[in-house]
């Protein structure tokens, strides 16, 4: 849950997406600023946190960067459960990725909080020549589905940080203050972090 | 990757032998469309071995029917009466074949998982005698018509590929009951649909006949089978290892499957028989790679016992207290490790963490190279704590080598255990146990150099593992190769299992056994002597002297420990066993820092004297 307080938001997100989409790829960019021609994949989850200031606000995010593999996904609501916000990623050298973001899409809708953010990511936008997925017809999918969209690339760094910005932008709006059923108010420790980012627009 | 043996590229194990047990089988299989008797029943080609006797007794019955072509094979006992089971069953394969590319799930699995497999075992090679083998099959049962819808590149020329992968010594297979392959250690699962074929219909027609194959010699080579419900796996070896050691290397490879997946898998079996499994395991080459490469290097993976990093009593103590602190707190188990040794284990149930499991979990986390990003969260199945339910595993690195894995059945418990982390990793930082991990993983265990021909001399000394040499000269050591030959009496190099504790400690390798060749040789030659001495029947006392041209070996059980040691070809046996009483003077001596004790078990017994 994003939990607000002294303008501190502390918000879940998760990743989820086919495996190779670049789920990883993308939080390490976010993260660390790094990128790996070779990065493995992903075994049940990983956790990293990052923070962003956007506005007046300091958004703490707890990232969960889920496993795409197959046998994984069965457990993805360990990961979404209270999740604030979810980037589904697919890879737009890849059809089946897409279809598979659709999936997780309609699973959120169906399980997920119905507050919570939804970006819909088409990565590796720097393989222009091998790309299967248009931009149209993601945008057009996203827009009948409420999502915000965007296409990045973890390996130039476009437009990652701005969809982080991004979603921490939506993240108040999309929490209406008076909902006191099943939220959490927690300020955990924050621990080893990285000194704030701070955001691009 | 892990390795004791600085040997870090994976083993290719080429087979300098052209006649490979591939090409043998293939002749099995191209005998049965001939049709013809069989005028070869006396020779010593291919022997089968069972469970219960009785398939050799039909095969020998059937022998009759068998074509055996001159000069390919000598004899082909287990192949009687089978035209029509091989002709079905390379159909059937032939079918799944053509559907599994569009059933394989997700698209870019097969991209990423072979970007897995090209870096860690190298060549991914594919085989074409066996495509050919199948094909002739066809041609007899199945109509021409099917060779148009077989993939293209199952036809691509790739002759020096197949070449090298025949010349593998050492293959490795998962399949399933249906014969639809799920694991090859080298070449792509995919392309093995025939190759796996005709491993299903030899087990399959040992099974008809209310048997179980368990072992089937060709030439030099062995084929060892493992039916584990609807999961068969085998092991095609020219290395000359007993048939238990490979057995016990299958039920590794089973059991690290299971620790990804649980016994569950079995289910979807149920449900499909042609259940197509390999999308489940994407991924996870890497872990596979790396168990079947510890298999030369790792005594652990033959001993079912752990090691411990050696560490001063307290050091291990303060590890050992915060961890039990935490499992006191809900945690199943808490583990610290660096690389493959154990520096503190505590956990509710200690006693049911077994060495196997431990391995197969320290196996996952080393060979993931995800883990070493950032802290993870992950199902994990400890095969013999429980082979159907998923653990959930918290796993951060403290430094490139140590590692910590806590875990729980409680799958909400992320924050709980992060929150353990942290104050585990405070206590650890302010009792410097990281940096005394860090200095014993240079420094080494117990050298072979150390050990003193007159015992008394070393009551003196309060040093590291007892030896009598500053710990900063023994880092000098490292830095310029040491050029002795051993220790005293010849000794080269010795491994200490102790029984009641599970814990084995091996010595450090020196000269002259220093190349991993060399030490995969040695490994290899205790596992035989490990094999023997747990041959069925064997008394609790017992030892055993080997010379031949490379060493002298020693074993020695006992209730409490066993005892493996290696000398020189030349050493003499009076001193080489007075040299064995040391080392377990040794051993004892030091039992505070290079074994986990706080547990009730009597700690390491010595009221054994070895006599000649
Ligand atoms: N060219 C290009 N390659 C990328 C990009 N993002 C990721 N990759 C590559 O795609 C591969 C897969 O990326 P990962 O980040 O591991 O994908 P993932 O979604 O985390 O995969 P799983 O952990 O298996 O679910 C890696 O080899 C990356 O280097 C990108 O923006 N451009
Ligand atoms: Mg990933």
């Amino acid at each position: 849950m994003a939990t607000i307080g002294h303008n501190n938001i502390n918000a879940k997100l998760v990743l989820l997406g086919d495996m190779g989409a670049g789920k990883s790829s993308i939080v390490l960019r976010f993260v660390k600023g790094q990128f790996l021609e070779f990065q493995e994949s992903t075994i049940g989850a990983a956790f990293f946190s990052q923070t962003l200031a956007v506005n007046d606000a300091t958004v703490k995010f707890e990232i969960w960067d889920t496993a795409g593999q197959e046998r994984y996904h069965s457990l993805a609501p360990m990961y979404y459960r209270g999740a604030a916000a979810a980037i589904i990623v697919y890879d737009i050298t890849n059809e089946d990725s897409f279809a598979r973001a659709k999936k997780w899409v309609l699973e959120l809708q169906k399980q997920g909080n119905p507050n919570m953010v939804v970006a819909l990511a088409g990565n590796k936008a720097d393989l222009e020549d091998k790309r299967k997925v248009t931009a149209e017809e993601a945008r057009a999918y996203a827009e009948e589905n409420n999502l915000f969209f965007m296409e990045t690339s973890a390996k130039t760094a476009s437009n990652v940080n701005d969809m982080f910005c991004e979603i921490a932008k939506r993240l108040p709006r999309a929490q209406p203050a008076p909902n006191p059923a099943g939220m959490v108010l927690v300020d955990r420790p924050s621990e080893g972090s990285r000194a704030a980012a701070s955001c691009c627009s | 990757m892990p390795s004791d043996t600085g040997s870090s590229a994976p083993h290719h194990d080429l087979d300098p032998e052209p006649q490979s047990v591939e090409e043998q089988l293939a002749s099995v299989t191209l005998s049965v469309s001939d049709g013809q008797p069989s005028t070869h029943q006396e020779t010593n080609g291919v022997v089968l071995e069972s469970v219960n006797q009785n398939t050799q007794l039909v095969m020998e019955e059937q022998l009759q029917h068998i074509s055996v072509p001159a000069g390919e094979i000598d004899e082909v006992r287990e192949s009687a009466d089978r035209g029509v089971v091989w002709g079905r069953t390379a159909s059937e394969v032939d079918m799944d074949g053509l559907s599994s590319p569009s059933s394989s799930g997700y698209a870019g699995e097969r991209g990423s998982s072979s970007e897995t497999s090209g870096s860690v075992i190298g060549d991914v090679v594919e085989q074409d005698e066996i495509e050919e083998t199948r094909n002739d099959v066809i041609v007899d049962e199945v109509s021409e018509s099917r060779t148009p819808w077989l993939p293209a590149k199952r036809h691509v020329d790739e002759d020096d590929a197949s070449i090298s992968w025949r010349k593998r010594k050492k293959h490795f297979f998962i399949l399933s009951n249906s014969g639809k392959p799920i694991y090859s250690r080298y070449g792509d699962e995919h392309k093995l649909a025939g190759f796996s074929a005709t491993l299903q219909a030899i087990i399959s027609f040992v099974e008809d006949g209310g048997d179980c194959v368990k072992l089937l010699r060709a030439g030099k080579h062995q084929v060892v089978f493992l039916v584990k419900g609807p999961i068969y796996l085998v092991c095609i070896s020219c290395t000359e290892e007993p048939y238990e050691s490979l057995k016990g290397q299958l039920e590794l490879i089973y059991d690290q499957m299971l620790v990804i997946l649980t016994k569950s898998v079995n289910r979807c079996f149920e449900k499909n028989p042609k259940f197509d499994m390999t999308p489940l395991l994407g991924g996870t080459d890497v872990v596979f790679s790396s168990l079947i490469h510890s298999f030369s290097w790792n005594p652990a993976t033959f001993l079912h016992a752990y090691t411990c990093l050696p560490l001063a009593y307290a050091t291990r103590q303060a590890a050992g207290a915060i961890l039990q602190d935490v499992a006191d707190s809900g945690v199943l188990f808490a583990i610290l490790m660096s690389r493959h040794k154990v520096v503190s284990l505590v956990g509710a149930q200690k006693a049911s963490l077994h060495p196997d499991d431990m391995l197969l979990l320290a196996n996952f986390v080393m060979s993931s190279e995800s883990f070493r990003t950032s802290e993870s969260f992950s199902p994990v199945c400890l095969p013999r704590y429980n082979p159907f339910a998923f653990l959930y595993a918290y796993i951060h690195y403290f430094d490139a080598d140590t590692y910590l894995m806590l875990l729980t059945t409680n799958s909400d418990a992320f924050y709980h255990l992060k929150d353990c982390r942290i104050r585990i990793e405070a206590v650890l930082f302010k009792s410097n146990v990281l940096s005394e991990v860090q200095r014993s993983l240079i420094d080494g265990g117990m050298h072979i150099e150390d050990l003193l021909v007159d015992p008394l001399t070393r009551s003196e000394s309060s040093s590291h593992l007892g030896q009598h040499k500053p710990p900063t000269e023994s880092l000098e050591r490292l830095k310029e190769p040491y050029l002795g030959v051993g220790g005293p009496a010849g000794l080269w190099h010795f491994i200490y299992r102790s029984i009641y504790l599970d814990q084995y400690v091996s010595s450090e390798f020196s000269s002259p056994i220093n190349t991993p060749r060399q030490q995969k040789r040695l490994y290899r030659a205790y596992q035989k002597l490990f094999a023997s001495m747990h041959d069925k029947g064997v008394g609790p006392h017992k030892t055993q002297f080997r010379r031949d041209e490379n060493y002298v070996l020693l074993c020695w059980v006992t209730q409490d420990f066993e005892l493996y040691a290696a000398f020189d070809p030349l050493a003499d046996k009076a001193s080489a066993i007075k040299a064995c009483n040391r080392v377990c003077q040794w051993v004892k001596d030091v039992e505070n820092e290079i074994f986990l004790l706080d547990f009730i078990a009597p700690s390491v017994s010595f009221r054994y004297t070895l006599q000649e």
